[in-house]
Protein backbone atom coordinates (compact mmCIF):
# COMPACT_ATOMS: atom_id res chain seq x y z
CA UNK A 1 0.00 0.00 0.00
CA UNK A 2 2.91 2.47 0.46
CA UNK A 3 3.37 2.53 -3.51
CA UNK A 4 1.07 5.32 -5.04
CA UNK A 5 -1.20 3.56 -7.65
CA UNK A 6 -0.63 5.66 -10.63
CA UNK A 7 -4.35 5.08 -11.43
CA UNK A 8 -5.13 6.59 -8.06
CA UNK A 9 -2.90 9.61 -9.09
CA UNK A 10 -4.72 9.97 -12.55
CA UNK A 11 -8.74 9.59 -11.47
CA UNK A 12 -7.34 12.52 -8.66
CA UNK A 13 -6.15 14.96 -11.53
CA UNK A 14 -8.79 14.19 -13.71
CA UNK A 15 -11.50 14.54 -11.51
CA UNK A 16 -10.07 17.54 -9.49
CA UNK A 17 -8.39 19.30 -12.02
CA UNK A 18 -11.52 21.55 -12.91
CA UNK A 19 -12.46 22.30 -9.71
CA UNK A 20 -8.63 23.44 -9.24
CA UNK A 21 -8.70 25.35 -12.56
CA UNK A 22 -12.17 26.98 -11.35
CA UNK A 23 -10.40 28.06 -8.07
CA UNK A 24 -7.20 29.59 -9.89
CA UNK A 25 -9.48 31.69 -12.33
CA UNK A 26 -11.66 33.04 -9.69
CA UNK A 27 -8.56 34.66 -8.02
CA UNK A 28 -6.50 36.00 -11.26
CA UNK A 29 -7.66 39.09 -12.68
CA UNK A 30 -8.74 39.37 -16.40
CA UNK A 31 -5.56 40.55 -17.73
CA UNK A 32 -3.92 37.25 -16.57
CA UNK A 33 -6.39 35.03 -17.65
CA UNK A 34 -6.44 36.63 -21.25
CA UNK A 35 -2.93 38.06 -21.69
CA UNK A 36 0.34 36.14 -21.59
CA UNK A 37 1.69 35.74 -18.39
CA UNK A 38 4.88 37.75 -19.25
CA UNK A 39 2.82 41.12 -19.92
CA UNK A 40 0.77 41.26 -17.28
CA UNK A 41 1.24 43.32 -13.94
CA UNK A 42 -0.86 42.22 -11.58
CA UNK A 43 -2.07 38.03 -11.42
CA UNK A 44 -3.27 37.77 -8.39
CA UNK A 45 -7.17 39.43 -6.98
CA UNK A 46 -9.77 39.60 -4.79
CA UNK A 47 -11.60 41.39 -6.76
CA UNK A 48 -13.89 38.85 -8.53
CA UNK A 49 -15.40 38.23 -5.06
CA UNK A 50 -15.56 41.67 -4.26
CA UNK A 51 -17.75 42.31 -7.11
CA UNK A 52 -20.42 39.37 -7.30
CA UNK A 53 -20.03 39.95 -3.10
CA UNK A 54 -21.20 43.58 -3.75
CA UNK A 55 -23.51 43.19 -6.14
CA UNK A 56 -27.02 44.40 -5.21
CA UNK A 57 -28.61 42.41 -3.94
CA UNK A 58 -25.11 40.46 -2.86
CA UNK A 59 -23.97 37.03 -3.76
CA UNK A 60 -25.34 35.48 -0.92
CA UNK A 61 -28.48 35.96 -1.45
CA UNK A 62 -28.69 33.21 -3.71
CA UNK A 63 -26.73 31.22 -1.80
CA UNK A 64 -29.54 30.94 0.96
CA UNK A 65 -32.30 30.99 -2.14
CA UNK A 66 -30.91 27.83 -3.24
CA UNK A 67 -30.22 26.16 0.27
CA UNK A 68 -34.25 27.20 1.09
CA UNK A 69 -35.30 25.72 -2.15
CA UNK A 70 -32.83 22.63 -1.78
CA UNK A 71 -33.76 21.36 1.66
CA UNK A 72 -37.43 22.39 1.13
CA UNK A 73 -37.42 19.89 -1.74
CA UNK A 74 -35.39 17.37 0.16
CA UNK A 75 -37.58 17.37 2.53
CA UNK A 76 -40.75 17.20 0.75
CA UNK A 77 -38.93 14.42 -1.20
CA UNK A 78 -38.38 12.69 1.50
CA UNK A 79 -41.21 12.89 3.50
CA UNK A 80 -43.27 11.71 -0.13
CA UNK A 81 -40.91 8.67 -0.97
CA UNK A 82 -40.42 7.28 2.16
CA UNK A 83 -44.10 5.85 2.61
CA UNK A 84 -44.64 5.36 -0.84
CA UNK A 85 -41.14 3.39 -0.77
CA UNK A 86 -42.78 1.21 2.16
CA UNK A 87 -45.91 0.87 0.46
CA UNK A 88 -44.18 -0.60 -2.59
CA UNK A 89 -42.66 -3.44 -0.62
CA UNK A 90 -46.02 -4.43 0.74
CA UNK A 91 -47.63 -4.87 -2.57
CA UNK A 92 -47.47 -8.28 -4.40
CA UNK A 93 -44.59 -8.78 -6.25
CA UNK A 94 -46.18 -8.67 -10.24
CA UNK A 95 -47.71 -5.43 -9.00
CA UNK A 96 -44.65 -4.00 -7.60
CA UNK A 97 -42.45 -4.90 -10.00
CA UNK A 98 -44.65 -3.00 -12.85
CA UNK A 99 -44.46 0.23 -10.65
CA UNK A 100 -40.95 0.14 -10.27
CA UNK A 101 -41.09 0.24 -14.26
CA UNK A 102 -43.25 3.48 -14.65
CA UNK A 103 -40.99 5.17 -11.92
CA UNK A 104 -38.08 4.03 -13.29
CA UNK A 105 -39.26 5.48 -16.57
CA UNK A 106 -40.59 8.80 -14.98
CA UNK A 107 -37.19 8.93 -13.36
CA UNK A 108 -35.18 8.62 -17.14
CA UNK A 109 -37.59 10.71 -18.44
CA UNK A 110 -35.65 13.81 -19.96
CA UNK A 111 -36.94 16.50 -17.98
CA UNK A 112 -36.32 19.62 -20.05
CA UNK A 113 -39.16 18.75 -22.34
CA UNK A 114 -41.42 19.95 -19.66
CA UNK A 115 -40.39 23.00 -18.67
CA UNK A 116 -42.39 25.05 -21.11
CA UNK A 117 -45.42 22.91 -19.85
CA UNK A 118 -44.63 23.58 -16.36
CA UNK A 119 -44.15 27.51 -17.18
CA UNK A 120 -47.52 27.43 -18.46
CA UNK A 121 -48.91 25.69 -14.78
CA UNK A 122 -46.78 28.16 -13.17
CA UNK A 123 -48.53 31.40 -15.00
CA UNK A 124 -51.87 29.43 -14.33
CA UNK A 125 -51.50 29.02 -10.73
CA UNK A 126 -49.62 32.67 -10.24
CA UNK A 127 -46.89 30.90 -8.53
CA UNK A 128 -44.05 32.47 -10.62
CA UNK A 129 -41.37 34.14 -8.89
CA UNK A 130 -42.08 32.19 -5.70
CA UNK A 131 -39.12 30.71 -4.35
CA UNK A 132 -40.99 27.89 -2.22
CA UNK A 133 -42.91 26.85 -4.62
CA UNK A 134 -40.65 25.65 -7.51
CA UNK A 135 -39.91 23.19 -4.86
CA UNK A 136 -43.47 21.73 -6.01
CA UNK A 137 -41.92 20.41 -9.86
CA UNK A 138 -38.46 20.07 -8.18
CA UNK A 139 -40.04 17.20 -5.77
CA UNK A 140 -41.93 15.82 -8.07
CA UNK A 141 -39.39 14.94 -10.53
CA UNK A 142 -37.19 13.61 -7.60
CA UNK A 143 -39.71 11.48 -6.39
CA UNK A 144 -39.43 8.41 -8.81
CA UNK A 145 -35.53 8.26 -8.39
CA UNK A 146 -35.78 8.37 -4.32
CA UNK A 147 -38.84 6.04 -4.12
CA UNK A 148 -36.94 3.64 -5.93
CA UNK A 149 -33.50 3.88 -4.07
CA UNK A 150 -35.21 3.61 -0.76
CA UNK A 151 -37.92 1.19 -1.36
CA UNK A 152 -34.57 -1.19 -2.43
CA UNK A 153 -33.45 -0.30 0.98
CA UNK A 154 -36.58 -1.55 2.61
CA UNK A 155 -36.25 -4.29 0.21
CA UNK A 156 -32.71 -5.21 1.67
CA UNK A 157 -33.71 -5.20 5.39
CA UNK A 158 -33.67 -8.81 7.04
CA UNK A 159 -37.10 -10.26 7.27
CA UNK A 160 -39.29 -9.82 10.61
CA UNK A 161 -37.78 -6.50 11.74
CA UNK A 162 -41.06 -4.93 10.41
CA UNK A 163 -43.18 -7.55 11.78
CA UNK A 164 -41.34 -7.99 15.53
CA UNK A 165 -42.32 -4.44 15.70
CA UNK A 166 -45.92 -4.62 15.30
CA UNK A 167 -46.32 -7.57 17.74
CA UNK A 168 -43.95 -4.97 20.30
CA UNK A 169 -47.36 -2.97 19.87
CA UNK A 170 -45.69 -0.02 17.81
CA UNK A 171 -48.27 1.75 15.08
CA UNK A 172 -46.82 2.33 11.18
CA UNK A 173 -45.89 5.82 12.58
CA UNK A 174 -43.87 4.52 15.14
CA UNK A 175 -42.40 1.96 12.94
CA UNK A 176 -41.06 4.48 10.80
CA UNK A 177 -39.71 6.32 13.80
CA UNK A 178 -38.00 3.92 15.90
CA UNK A 179 -37.41 0.93 13.53
CA UNK A 180 -37.34 1.55 9.74
CA UNK A 181 -36.24 4.73 8.86
CA UNK A 182 -32.49 4.06 11.28
CA UNK A 183 -32.10 1.11 9.17
CA UNK A 184 -32.25 2.47 6.00
CA UNK A 185 -30.57 5.77 7.11
CA UNK A 186 -27.52 5.37 4.79
CA UNK A 187 -30.13 4.82 1.94
CA UNK A 188 -31.75 7.92 2.68
CA UNK A 189 -28.75 10.11 3.37
CA UNK A 190 -27.50 9.29 -0.50
CA UNK A 191 -30.90 9.69 -2.01
CA UNK A 192 -31.02 13.27 0.60
CA UNK A 193 -27.54 14.12 -1.65
CA UNK A 194 -28.90 13.34 -5.05
CA UNK A 195 -32.17 15.27 -5.11
CA UNK A 196 -30.39 18.33 -3.09
CA UNK A 197 -27.50 18.17 -5.96
CA UNK A 198 -30.59 18.41 -8.17
CA UNK A 199 -32.11 21.51 -7.03
CA UNK A 200 -28.95 22.56 -6.58
CA UNK A 201 -27.99 22.84 -9.75
CA UNK A 202 -31.25 22.64 -12.19
CA UNK A 203 -31.72 25.62 -14.32
CA UNK A 204 -34.37 25.92 -17.11
CA UNK A 205 -37.16 25.35 -14.51
CA UNK A 206 -35.65 27.96 -12.42
CA UNK A 207 -34.76 29.95 -15.21
CA UNK A 208 -38.29 30.29 -16.42
CA UNK A 209 -40.26 30.27 -13.32
CA UNK A 210 -38.41 33.35 -11.31
CA UNK A 211 -37.40 36.43 -12.79
CA UNK A 212 -37.57 38.80 -9.51
CA UNK A 213 -33.55 39.72 -8.96
CA UNK A 214 -33.83 38.45 -5.11
CA UNK A 215 -35.67 35.19 -5.79
CA UNK A 216 -32.90 34.06 -8.24
CA UNK A 217 -31.38 30.62 -7.65
CA UNK A 218 -27.80 29.88 -7.78
CA UNK A 219 -27.47 28.93 -11.43
CA UNK A 220 -30.04 31.81 -12.81
CA UNK A 221 -27.65 34.49 -10.73
CA UNK A 222 -24.76 33.20 -12.16
CA UNK A 223 -25.88 33.45 -15.74
CA UNK A 224 -26.90 36.81 -14.91
CA UNK A 225 -23.35 38.38 -13.97
CA UNK A 226 -22.81 40.96 -16.62
CA UNK A 227 -18.89 42.09 -17.32
CA UNK A 228 -17.47 45.35 -17.75
CA UNK A 229 -18.64 45.83 -20.95
CA UNK A 230 -21.02 43.78 -23.64
CA UNK A 231 -18.37 42.35 -25.23
CA UNK A 232 -16.31 40.91 -22.08
CA UNK A 233 -17.30 38.03 -20.55
CA UNK A 234 -16.45 37.94 -16.85
CA UNK A 235 -14.81 34.22 -16.37
CA UNK A 236 -13.24 35.97 -12.79
CA UNK A 237 -16.34 36.66 -11.64
CA UNK A 238 -18.04 33.28 -12.95
CA UNK A 239 -15.33 31.29 -11.19
CA UNK A 240 -15.69 33.30 -7.81
CA UNK A 241 -19.09 32.89 -8.07
CA UNK A 242 -19.46 28.93 -9.14
CA UNK A 243 -16.65 28.66 -6.20
CA UNK A 244 -18.57 30.01 -3.73
CA UNK A 245 -21.66 28.36 -4.79
CA UNK A 246 -19.90 24.80 -4.53
CA UNK A 247 -19.18 25.75 -0.98
CA UNK A 248 -22.42 24.66 1.13
CA UNK A 249 -22.70 21.43 -1.87
CA UNK A 250 -19.19 20.37 -0.58
CA UNK A 251 -20.25 20.55 3.17
CA UNK A 252 -23.66 18.91 2.72
CA UNK A 253 -22.03 15.74 0.85
CA UNK A 254 -19.44 15.69 4.06
CA UNK A 255 -22.38 15.25 6.40
CA UNK A 256 -23.98 12.55 4.55
CA UNK A 257 -21.11 10.58 3.90
CA UNK A 258 -19.99 10.14 7.39
CA UNK A 259 -23.44 8.37 7.89
CA UNK A 260 -23.03 6.61 4.55
CA UNK A 261 -19.80 5.28 5.70
CA UNK A 262 -20.69 4.58 9.30
CA UNK A 263 -23.78 2.43 8.03
CA UNK A 264 -21.95 0.48 6.03
CA UNK A 265 -19.38 -0.68 8.39
CA UNK A 266 -21.16 -0.99 11.33
CA UNK A 267 -22.84 -3.46 9.62
CA UNK A 268 -26.12 -1.88 10.60
CA UNK A 269 -28.38 -3.68 8.09
CA UNK A 270 -27.09 -7.39 8.76
CA UNK A 271 -27.88 -8.12 12.97
CA UNK B 1 -58.48 -22.18 28.06
CA UNK B 2 -56.84 -22.66 24.71
CA UNK B 3 -55.94 -22.05 21.15
CA UNK B 4 -58.54 -23.72 18.25
CA UNK B 5 -58.04 -22.94 14.56
CA UNK B 6 -61.37 -23.72 12.87
CA UNK B 7 -61.24 -25.03 9.42
CA UNK B 8 -58.33 -22.56 8.73
CA UNK B 9 -57.47 -21.45 4.68
CA UNK B 10 -54.87 -18.87 3.92
CA UNK B 11 -55.28 -18.59 -0.44
CA UNK B 12 -52.28 -16.50 -1.78
CA UNK B 13 -53.33 -15.51 -5.25
CA UNK B 14 -54.86 -18.76 -7.02
CA UNK B 15 -52.86 -20.98 -4.49
CA UNK B 16 -54.23 -22.54 -1.13
CA UNK B 17 -51.08 -21.68 1.32
CA UNK B 18 -52.92 -23.87 3.94
CA UNK B 19 -56.47 -25.65 4.10
CA UNK B 20 -59.26 -26.93 6.37
CA UNK B 21 -56.62 -26.90 9.02
CA UNK B 22 -58.32 -27.65 12.42
CA UNK B 23 -56.63 -27.55 15.71
CA UNK B 24 -56.43 -27.40 19.33
CA UNK B 25 -53.93 -26.46 21.69
CA UNK B 26 -54.51 -26.80 25.88
CA UNK B 27 -53.10 -24.24 27.92
CA UNK B 28 -49.28 -25.30 28.95
CA UNK B 29 -49.47 -27.87 26.20
CA UNK B 30 -46.73 -27.60 23.61
CA UNK B 31 -47.84 -28.58 19.77
CA UNK B 32 -44.80 -28.89 17.03
CA UNK B 33 -46.11 -27.50 13.75
CA UNK B 34 -43.63 -30.47 11.75
CA UNK B 35 -42.97 -30.68 7.77
CA UNK B 36 -40.83 -29.87 5.11
CA UNK B 37 -40.36 -25.94 3.89
CA UNK B 38 -43.40 -24.98 1.88
CA UNK B 39 -45.71 -26.89 3.94
CA UNK B 40 -47.68 -24.23 5.16
CA UNK B 41 -45.90 -24.42 8.74
CA UNK B 42 -44.76 -21.06 9.17
CA UNK B 43 -48.36 -19.86 7.38
CA UNK B 44 -49.75 -21.05 9.98
CA UNK B 45 -48.11 -19.58 12.75
CA UNK B 46 -48.09 -16.00 10.84
CA UNK B 47 -51.79 -16.78 10.94
CA UNK B 48 -52.33 -17.31 14.52
CA UNK B 49 -49.87 -14.40 15.16
CA UNK B 50 -52.05 -12.03 13.07
CA UNK B 51 -48.94 -11.05 10.41
CA UNK B 52 -51.55 -12.66 7.82
CA UNK B 53 -55.55 -12.85 7.54
CA UNK B 54 -56.94 -16.38 7.05
CA UNK B 55 -58.96 -16.38 3.60
CA UNK B 56 -61.68 -18.72 5.77
CA UNK B 57 -61.93 -20.12 8.83
CA UNK B 58 -61.37 -18.48 12.30
CA UNK B 59 -58.97 -18.85 15.31
CA UNK B 60 -60.06 -18.63 18.61
CA UNK B 61 -58.03 -17.98 21.82
CA UNK B 62 -59.66 -18.29 25.36
CA UNK B 63 -63.02 -18.74 23.96
CA UNK B 64 -62.83 -15.34 22.19
CA UNK B 65 -62.24 -14.90 18.61
CA UNK B 66 -59.34 -13.90 17.27
CA UNK B 67 -59.66 -13.91 13.49
CA UNK B 68 -59.80 -10.47 13.04
CA UNK B 69 -57.39 -8.51 15.88
CA UNK B 70 -54.71 -6.42 15.57
CA UNK B 71 -51.32 -8.49 16.14
CA UNK B 72 -50.54 -6.05 18.75
CA UNK B 73 -54.29 -7.08 21.05
CA UNK B 74 -53.66 -10.85 20.36
CA UNK B 75 -51.10 -10.77 22.69
CA UNK B 76 -48.69 -13.32 21.39
CA UNK B 77 -45.09 -13.55 22.66
CA UNK B 78 -43.32 -14.89 19.20
CA UNK B 79 -39.92 -16.01 18.60
CA UNK B 80 -39.05 -15.33 14.89
CA UNK B 81 -36.29 -17.87 12.79
CA UNK B 82 -33.88 -14.77 12.24
CA UNK B 83 -34.37 -13.54 15.73
CA UNK B 84 -35.74 -10.11 14.57
CA UNK B 85 -33.97 -7.79 16.73
CA UNK B 86 -33.35 -4.49 16.22
CA UNK B 87 -29.70 -3.98 15.09
CA UNK B 88 -29.30 -0.35 15.86
CA UNK B 89 -30.60 -0.53 19.20
CA UNK B 90 -28.83 -1.61 22.19
CA UNK B 91 -29.98 -5.21 24.17
CA UNK B 92 -31.51 -3.36 26.55
CA UNK B 93 -33.66 -0.62 23.93
CA UNK B 94 -34.66 -3.76 22.55
CA UNK B 95 -36.62 -4.67 25.28
CA UNK B 96 -37.43 -1.41 26.23
CA UNK B 97 -38.79 -0.59 23.53
CA UNK B 98 -42.31 -2.63 23.72
CA UNK B 99 -42.61 -1.49 27.07
CA UNK B 100 -42.28 2.10 26.57
CA UNK B 101 -44.90 1.63 23.78
CA UNK B 102 -47.27 0.25 25.51
CA UNK B 103 -46.60 3.19 27.91
CA UNK B 104 -44.91 1.26 31.51
CA UNK B 105 -43.65 3.35 33.43
CA UNK B 106 -39.76 4.22 33.87
CA UNK B 107 -39.07 2.65 37.30
CA UNK B 108 -41.29 -0.36 36.17
CA UNK B 109 -39.88 -0.73 32.74
CA UNK B 110 -36.36 -1.09 34.15
CA UNK B 111 -36.99 -3.15 36.64
CA UNK B 112 -38.72 -5.37 34.50
CA UNK B 113 -35.47 -5.17 31.84
CA UNK B 114 -32.85 -5.83 34.62
CA UNK B 115 -35.23 -8.94 35.54
CA UNK B 116 -35.72 -10.29 32.37
CA UNK B 117 -32.00 -9.93 31.84
CA UNK B 118 -31.08 -11.75 34.85
CA UNK B 119 -33.65 -14.63 33.81
CA UNK B 120 -31.94 -14.83 30.95
CA UNK B 121 -27.99 -14.84 32.15
CA UNK B 122 -27.45 -11.72 30.28
CA UNK B 123 -26.66 -8.87 32.89
CA UNK B 124 -23.42 -7.89 31.53
CA UNK B 125 -24.81 -7.91 27.61
CA UNK B 126 -27.33 -4.65 28.23
CA UNK B 127 -25.81 -2.10 26.53
CA UNK B 128 -24.65 -4.35 24.04
CA UNK B 129 -25.47 -4.26 19.88
CA UNK B 130 -27.07 -7.35 18.86
CA UNK B 131 -24.27 -7.94 16.44
CA UNK B 132 -21.65 -8.38 19.24
CA UNK B 133 -23.79 -11.38 20.59
CA UNK B 134 -23.31 -14.66 20.02
CA UNK B 135 -26.49 -17.03 18.65
CA UNK B 136 -27.27 -18.32 21.15
CA UNK B 137 -27.17 -14.90 23.11
CA UNK B 138 -29.43 -13.59 20.55
CA UNK B 139 -31.73 -16.01 20.72
CA UNK B 140 -32.07 -15.87 24.47
CA UNK B 141 -32.96 -11.72 23.99
CA UNK B 142 -35.44 -12.88 21.51
CA UNK B 143 -36.90 -15.13 24.28
CA UNK B 144 -36.48 -12.13 26.98
CA UNK B 145 -38.77 -9.87 24.46
CA UNK B 146 -41.06 -12.47 24.27
CA UNK B 147 -41.44 -13.00 27.97
CA UNK B 148 -41.76 -9.09 28.37
CA UNK B 149 -44.76 -9.07 26.06
CA UNK B 150 -46.22 -11.50 29.08
CA UNK B 151 -48.27 -13.50 26.14
CA UNK B 152 -51.46 -15.65 26.18
CA UNK B 153 -50.02 -17.49 23.43
CA UNK B 154 -46.11 -18.31 22.63
CA UNK B 155 -45.39 -18.66 18.98
CA UNK B 156 -42.11 -20.21 18.19
CA UNK B 157 -40.93 -20.03 14.48
CA UNK B 158 -37.50 -22.73 13.74
CA UNK B 159 -36.23 -20.99 17.15
CA UNK B 160 -32.94 -23.07 17.15
CA UNK B 161 -32.65 -23.73 13.42
CA UNK B 162 -29.77 -21.32 13.39
CA UNK B 163 -28.16 -22.73 16.52
CA UNK B 164 -25.32 -25.48 16.56
CA UNK B 165 -26.11 -28.99 18.50
CA UNK B 166 -24.67 -28.15 21.67
CA UNK B 167 -26.34 -24.86 21.79
CA UNK B 168 -29.99 -26.26 20.50
CA UNK B 169 -29.55 -28.73 23.49
CA UNK B 170 -28.70 -25.60 26.47
CA UNK B 171 -31.51 -23.78 24.44
CA UNK B 172 -34.15 -26.54 24.51
CA UNK B 173 -33.52 -26.89 28.76
CA UNK B 174 -33.75 -22.94 28.73
CA UNK B 175 -37.67 -23.12 26.61
CA UNK B 176 -38.32 -25.85 28.89
CA UNK B 177 -38.07 -23.94 32.22
CA UNK B 178 -39.18 -20.27 30.40
CA UNK B 179 -42.18 -21.42 28.48
CA UNK B 180 -43.23 -25.26 28.31
CA UNK B 181 -45.52 -26.24 31.46
CA UNK B 182 -46.44 -22.46 31.90
CA UNK B 183 -49.77 -22.84 31.26
CA UNK B 184 -50.28 -21.17 28.05
CA UNK B 185 -50.40 -23.11 25.04
CA UNK B 186 -46.86 -22.78 22.57
CA UNK B 187 -47.34 -23.50 19.31
CA UNK B 188 -43.49 -24.55 17.76
CA UNK B 189 -42.66 -24.66 14.34
CA UNK B 190 -39.96 -27.04 13.23
CA UNK B 191 -38.80 -28.97 10.19
CA UNK B 192 -36.43 -30.93 12.36
CA UNK B 193 -38.59 -34.63 13.75
CA UNK B 194 -35.90 -34.76 16.53
CA UNK B 195 -36.53 -31.30 17.70
CA UNK B 196 -40.25 -31.56 17.56
CA UNK B 197 -40.55 -35.26 19.25
CA UNK B 198 -38.29 -33.90 22.28
CA UNK B 199 -39.94 -30.46 23.05
CA UNK B 200 -43.90 -31.40 22.02
CA UNK B 201 -46.55 -32.91 23.82
CA UNK B 202 -48.56 -33.03 20.36
CA UNK B 203 -47.12 -33.07 16.42
CA UNK B 204 -49.04 -32.13 13.70
CA UNK B 205 -47.52 -33.10 10.47
CA UNK B 206 -48.08 -30.59 7.44
CA UNK B 207 -47.84 -31.35 3.59
CA UNK B 208 -48.81 -29.40 0.89
CA UNK B 209 -51.02 -27.04 3.49
CA UNK B 210 -52.74 -30.08 5.25
CA UNK B 211 -52.69 -31.90 8.17
CA UNK B 212 -51.13 -35.16 7.10
CA UNK B 213 -51.54 -36.59 11.07
CA UNK B 214 -51.61 -34.87 14.46
CA UNK B 215 -51.07 -36.59 17.69
CA UNK B 216 -48.25 -37.61 20.60
CA UNK B 217 -44.80 -38.60 19.31
CA UNK B 218 -45.29 -41.86 20.34
CA UNK B 219 -48.18 -42.11 17.90
CA UNK B 220 -46.60 -40.74 15.17
CA UNK B 221 -43.34 -42.84 15.38
CA UNK B 222 -45.43 -46.40 15.85
CA UNK B 223 -48.30 -45.79 13.82
CA UNK B 224 -47.85 -43.41 11.65
CA UNK B 225 -50.89 -42.50 9.01
CA UNK B 226 -49.13 -42.60 6.06
CA UNK B 227 -45.89 -43.73 4.41
CA UNK B 228 -44.88 -39.60 4.14
CA UNK B 229 -45.34 -39.82 7.99
CA UNK B 230 -42.76 -42.44 8.37
CA UNK B 231 -40.21 -41.54 6.36
CA UNK B 232 -40.23 -37.93 8.10
CA UNK B 233 -40.17 -39.40 12.00
CA UNK B 234 -37.87 -41.45 13.13
CA UNK B 235 -34.10 -41.55 12.22
CA UNK B 236 -32.09 -43.70 10.56
CA UNK B 237 -35.25 -43.16 8.76
CA UNK B 238 -37.71 -45.91 7.67
CA UNK B 239 -37.25 -48.55 5.30
CA UNK B 240 -39.31 -49.10 2.33
CA UNK B 241 -39.56 -52.85 1.08
CA UNK B 242 -39.80 -53.67 -2.95
CA UNK B 243 -43.46 -53.56 -2.75
CA UNK B 244 -45.74 -56.34 -3.21
CA UNK B 245 -48.77 -55.81 -5.10
CA UNK B 246 -50.61 -52.77 -4.21
CA UNK B 247 -48.81 -52.47 -0.80
CA UNK B 248 -45.54 -50.88 0.46
CA UNK B 249 -43.98 -52.56 3.20
CA UNK B 250 -41.94 -50.61 5.77
CA UNK B 251 -40.03 -51.47 8.44
CA UNK B 252 -38.25 -49.40 11.17
CA UNK B 253 -34.12 -49.71 11.47
CA UNK B 254 -34.56 -50.81 14.87
CA UNK B 255 -36.74 -53.39 14.40
CA UNK B 256 -34.69 -55.58 12.45
CA UNK B 257 -32.36 -58.01 14.10
CA UNK B 258 -29.61 -60.78 12.96
CA UNK B 259 -31.22 -64.34 12.92
CA UNK B 260 -29.52 -67.40 11.26
CA UNK B 261 -32.83 -68.78 9.64
CA UNK B 262 -33.50 -65.08 7.85
CA UNK B 263 -32.92 -62.99 4.58
CA UNK B 264 -29.14 -63.28 3.41
CA UNK B 265 -27.60 -60.27 3.19
CA UNK B 266 -24.20 -58.25 1.93
CA UNK B 267 -22.85 -55.10 4.45
CA UNK B 268 -22.47 -52.02 2.05
CA UNK B 269 -21.00 -50.39 4.84
CA UNK B 270 -21.25 -49.37 8.42
CA UNK B 271 -21.76 -46.36 10.61
CA UNK B 272 -20.63 -46.41 14.14
CA UNK B 273 -22.89 -43.59 16.33
CA UNK B 274 -21.83 -44.54 18.96
CA UNK B 275 -23.96 -46.10 21.19
CA UNK B 276 -25.50 -48.06 18.21
CA UNK B 277 -24.35 -48.18 15.07
CA UNK B 278 -25.80 -48.37 11.66
CA UNK B 279 -25.07 -51.29 9.27
CA UNK B 280 -26.81 -50.33 5.50
CA UNK B 281 -27.17 -54.02 3.88
CA UNK B 282 -27.95 -55.27 0.69
CA UNK B 283 -30.84 -57.44 0.50
CA UNK B 284 -32.85 -59.47 -1.78
CA UNK B 285 -35.56 -56.58 -1.09
CA UNK B 286 -33.78 -53.63 -1.61
CA UNK B 287 -31.21 -51.92 1.01
CA UNK B 288 -32.01 -51.98 4.13
CA UNK B 289 -30.70 -49.70 7.34
CA UNK B 290 -30.28 -51.67 10.03
CA UNK B 291 -29.50 -50.31 13.81
CA UNK B 292 -27.91 -52.80 16.43
CA UNK B 293 -25.73 -52.45 19.37
CA UNK B 294 -22.62 -50.90 19.37
CA UNK B 295 -20.76 -53.69 20.43
CA UNK B 296 -22.18 -56.10 17.79
CA UNK B 297 -19.19 -57.35 15.16
CA UNK B 298 -20.21 -57.86 11.80
CA UNK B 299 -20.66 -62.15 11.11
CA UNK B 300 -19.52 -63.98 8.32
CA UNK B 301 -22.90 -64.32 7.04
CA UNK B 302 -25.55 -61.59 7.96
CA UNK B 303 -28.99 -62.72 7.73
CA UNK B 304 -31.72 -60.56 9.02
CA UNK B 305 -35.37 -60.93 10.17
CA UNK B 306 -38.03 -58.97 12.24
CA UNK B 307 -41.39 -59.39 13.49
CA UNK B 308 -44.74 -59.18 11.43
CA UNK B 309 -45.83 -56.87 14.25
CA UNK B 310 -43.44 -54.36 13.30
CA UNK B 311 -44.29 -53.72 9.37
CA UNK B 312 -45.80 -51.18 8.82
CA UNK B 313 -48.44 -51.32 5.47
CA UNK B 314 -48.79 -48.61 3.21
CA UNK B 315 -51.13 -48.06 0.50
CA UNK B 316 -48.67 -48.01 -2.57
CA UNK B 317 -51.27 -45.23 -4.37
CA UNK B 318 -52.00 -42.96 -1.86
CA UNK B 319 -49.55 -43.83 0.98
CA UNK B 320 -51.95 -44.05 3.79
CA UNK B 321 -51.58 -46.57 6.17
CA UNK B 322 -53.67 -49.90 5.74
CA UNK B 323 -52.26 -51.90 8.83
Amino acid sequence: MNKINPWFVAICIWSLAPLLWQLYTSFSTSEALTMPLSEVEKRWTFDNYIQILNAEPPFWRYLINSTILSLSTTIITLILSIPAAYSITKLPTFIANNFKRVLLSAALFPYVLLFLALLEVARKLNIGNNLLALSIPYSALSIPLAVLLISSAFNDLPDGLDEAARLEGLNLFQRFRYILVPLIRPAVASTSILVFIFSWNEYPIALTWLSKENVLTLPVAIARIAGSSVYSVPYGAYAAATVLGSIPLLIVVMIFQKQIVSGLTKGAIKG
Amino acid sequence: MSLILNNIGRKVSRNWIIRNLNLRVENGQCLALLGPSGCGKSTTLRLIAGLDKPSEGSIILNDKDITSISPVDRKVGMVFQSYALFPHLSIAENLLLGLKIRGINLPEQQRRVSNILSLMQLEGYANRKPSDLSGGQRQRVALARALLREPMIYLLDEPMSNLDAQLREELRTELRRLILNKDKPVVYVTHDQHEAMAMANRIAVLRNGELEQIGSPEDLYHKPSSLFVATFIGRPQINQLTNENKIIKAIRPENIYLDDSGLECKLIYREWLGNNQLWLLNSPKGNLRMLCDASLSVPERIQISWSKNHEHLFNKYDGKRIY
